[in-house]
């Protein structure tokens, strides 16, 4: 069953892994044409949107799972406060562009070297603090949040409780080819029905928005890979496997344990500027502890110390509550599902994903891979070994 | 900005001098931090338990706790029972619920993979919460306390009531009887051997599956009376539990998760700081903020919080 065995790197591997790739990339292309008028369905009488807004909001919170793999899921250090970085970035970038009238995406200079050095000095003190006692301490500074973003003497900056409308817009640039690619996709045969004819400015702003969005997302994650899958990752992976044996094996225990709450930190105010130039408004409320849970669960989710995992995990904090809340009717009886329900509907297939995928969406997505497209592992070429004095 | 907060404050540290030679308003906000911390220290209790014996973090423990409270209720107000024999009752159903949960929801995952579970937790958290919201609307009511408000000792504006006295004396009572379980009782020792080491207590004939319920109907019972006792001082709605909940944490990481002495000692230091703090340095919008400061001391002196087990690792 399935494909032709393939070994590791030979030809029809790598063939199979740029198909595999280049069939990602137009679907990354092709979707926001599809879903730029919100796209519904209806099954069981319920209607489900998928609107391009969700999917980009969709793709900020991947980024912030990215980070929060960095120190939960390689480093092994459980950190259950992310959204305080989440949010830390949102606000920063949301008061330089509003006061300082800077555009999006040239905050990032500032949030990642800030959110940097801010999430090295939180690792400070979790060189000692460990395990769940160091959880339980970030997840009540999570808590805390919105308590200092209310705070009278930063309420005038931060705009208190109730937040931040961010007054720049995001306005494609004239060579942006969104009206051809549009008219393009339209012009073929069924799949062109459903691109609409002609895009509002509204829409075309939400098209641009969301592939910007893709492309920091995907800098991110290409950045995030190659740190992880160097000396960086092995260190950090073999610290959370093994302290002692890290350190015996020569690894700077507290050197690479701030650094990677210091990556997880920027990356994650990456994902905050990403919300905010999503959604042109920052409350405090939410980045307060339910983005916080939302993060770990997307984190578990999708798969820890996996980047695809957060791609998944994304995906699913962003859709199954959306989708939650959109299931008003149960099928054959009369019960109308509204309000309450909603967590209900979430917390039941929260706990069916777990069964059903115990080690994360990533990990099952391995195992059907490995199932229909085998790939015979190969031993990698001899190392050779250079001594120090050489 | 934070500086701008400590500037201010020691500006204002002459009305702050006021207020700290006012042995009165000290008096008042020792007793109410000893109230509250009864009550953090008995949710906290609570998650001690649970994390005794399967060495995670229940986050459902608050909810399960407001499902028991819902029910204390129900018995007492709609039923017309006495309300201490409707905390029991209420402790009691508590504990089969989550008997039933224990069974259906965690037993089939395999207790050394402490990541799903978390999320099984997060879920209950979400159902019981909604659930509540179903059964019972979102609109506030009031419980009746088992404890008098009238104080015995007054002095001034400080009130010691028979509600403080009672809910530290319950706090004691409950953390002595699980002492005599836990030392004395044979499912005590069943309890003892599975948190020390799951698969040689199995290998003894241990039925760790029935003793880790029994931990979980005894967290929920805890749990159900912790709500008892901080409800009546607050309003009963929804999401009254949450907020108790997340000083309770902060209470069971300050005393060490696997102590009960800890969970006390954490609940009582969490109530005494929120209380005096934060009225002395006029931070009433950073309680929590005050709360994650002292953990925070505290964690970097001992980093597994007052009681907990230091734990060494062989090679």
């Amino acid at each position: 069953m399935g494909l032709a065995l393939a070994k590791e790197g030979s030809r029809l591997h790598r063939r199979r892994q740029v198909i595999g790739w280049v069939l990602f990339a137009l679907v990354v292309v092709v979707i926001p044409f599809l879903i730029a008028d919100t796209y519904s369905a209806t099954i069981f009488g319920n209607r489900y949107t998928v609107g391009l807004g969700n999917l980009s909001q969709a793709i900020a919170f991947m980024v912030a799972i990215l980070g929060l793999n960095i120190a939960t899921g390689y480093s092994g250090q459980l950190s259950l406060g992310h959204s305080f970085f989440v949010g830390s970035g949102a606000y920063l970038t949301a008061v330089l562009v509003n006061d300082f009238h800077w555009s999006y995406l040239s905050t990032l200079v500032v949030v990642v070297p800030g959110l940097f050095l801010f999430g090295v000095l939180f690792g400070l003190p979790a060189l000692r603090i460990q395990g769940l006692y160091l959880g339980l301490l970030t997840f009540v500074m999570a808590t805390v949040f919105p308590s200092i973003i209310r705070l009278e003497e930063l309420a005038d900056r931060t705009g208190g409780s109730n937040g931040l409308l961010i007054g720049s817009d995001l306005v494609a640039p004239s060579w942006a080819p969104t009206e051809t690619v549009a008219e393009w996709l339209h012009s073929i045969p069924g799949l062109g029905a459903r691109v609409p004819d002609g895009f509002t400015s509204r829409q075309s702003e939400a098209v641009y928005k969301y592939f910007l969005l893709v492309i920091v997302a995907a800098v991110c994650f290409w950045l995030v890979r190659n740190i992880l899958v160097g000396r960086v990752g092995r260190a950090l992976i073999a610290i959370r496997d093994n302290q002692l044996g890290a350190v015996a094996n020569g690894i700077n225990l507290a050197a690479y344990k701030t650094l990677s709450f210091g990556l997880s930190a920027a990356v994650g105010g990456v994902a905050g500027t990403m919300l905010a130039m999503h959604s042109g408004f920052v409350g405090p409320d939410e980045f307060g502890f339910n983005l916080a849970i939302l993060l770990i669960v997307g984190s578990i989710v999708g798969g820890v110390a996996t980047l695809h995992g957060a791609v998944a995990g994304g995906l699913v904090i962003q859709f199954v509550p959306h989708w939650s809340g959109q299931t008003q009717t149960l099928p054959g009886t009369d019960i109308a599902l509204q309000g309450p329900y909603g967590g209900v509907i979430l917390g039941v297939l929260l706990i069916a994903i777990v069964f059903a995928l115990p080690s994360g969406a990533a990990n099952g997505f391995r195992q059907l891979k490995a199932r229909f497209m085998p790939v015979v592992p190969q031993a990698p070429a001899r190392s050779v070994i250079v001594s120090p004095d050489a | 900005m934070l500086f701008c907060r400590l500037a201010t404050t020691l500006g204002t540290f002459d009305i702050s001098l006021d207020k700290l030679s006012d042995g009165e308003l000290w008096l008042a906000q020792f007793f109410r931090g000893l109230s509250d911390g009864a009550t953090y220290a008995s949710l906290a209790l609570a998650l001690v338990m649970i994390y005794k014996s399967t060495g995670f973090i229940n986050f459902a423990q608050g909810s399960l706790a407001l499902l028991g409270v819902y029910l204390v209720y129900v018995f007492s107000v709609e039923q017309g029972l006495p309300i201490a024999v409707a905390v029991v009752c209420a402790m009691v159903a508590s504990a089969l619920v989550a008997m039933f949960i224990e069974r259906t929801f965690i037993r089939p995952f395999p207790p050394n993979n402490v990541l799903p579970l978390v999320i099984v937790t997060l879920g209950l958290l979400l159902i019981i919460d909604s659930a509540v919201g179903i059964v019972w609307q979102f609109r506030t009511r009031s419980l009746p306390s088992m404890f008098s408000d009238s104080a015995p000792i007054q002095w001034g504006i400080a009130r010691l009531t028979w509600r403080t006295i009672g809910n530290l004396g319950a706090v004691f009572v409950v953390v002595g009887l699980l002492y005599v379980l836990m030392a004395r009782t044979k499912i005590g020792l069943a309890f003892r051997a599975v948190s020390s080491n799951l698969e040689s207590a199995q290998l003894m004939g241990i039925r760790v599956g029935s003793t880790l319920g029994f931990g979980w109907a005894l967290a929920a019972a805890i749990g159900t009376l912790s709500g008892a006792l901080v409800v009546p001082d607050l309003l009963l709605e929804p999401s009254v539990m949450l907020r108790v909940l997340i000083f309770s944490l902060a209470a069971a990481a300050l005393g060490g998760l696997d102590s009960m002495v800890g969970a006390v000692l954490g609940g009582l230091v969490v109530g005494l700081t929120r209380n005096l703090l934060v009225t002395f340095l006029d931070l009433s919008e950073l309680a929590l903020a005050t709360a994650v400061a002292v953990i925070l001391v505290v964690l970097l002196a001992r980093p597994t919080g007052f009681l907990g087990t230091v734990r060494r690792e062989r090679v």
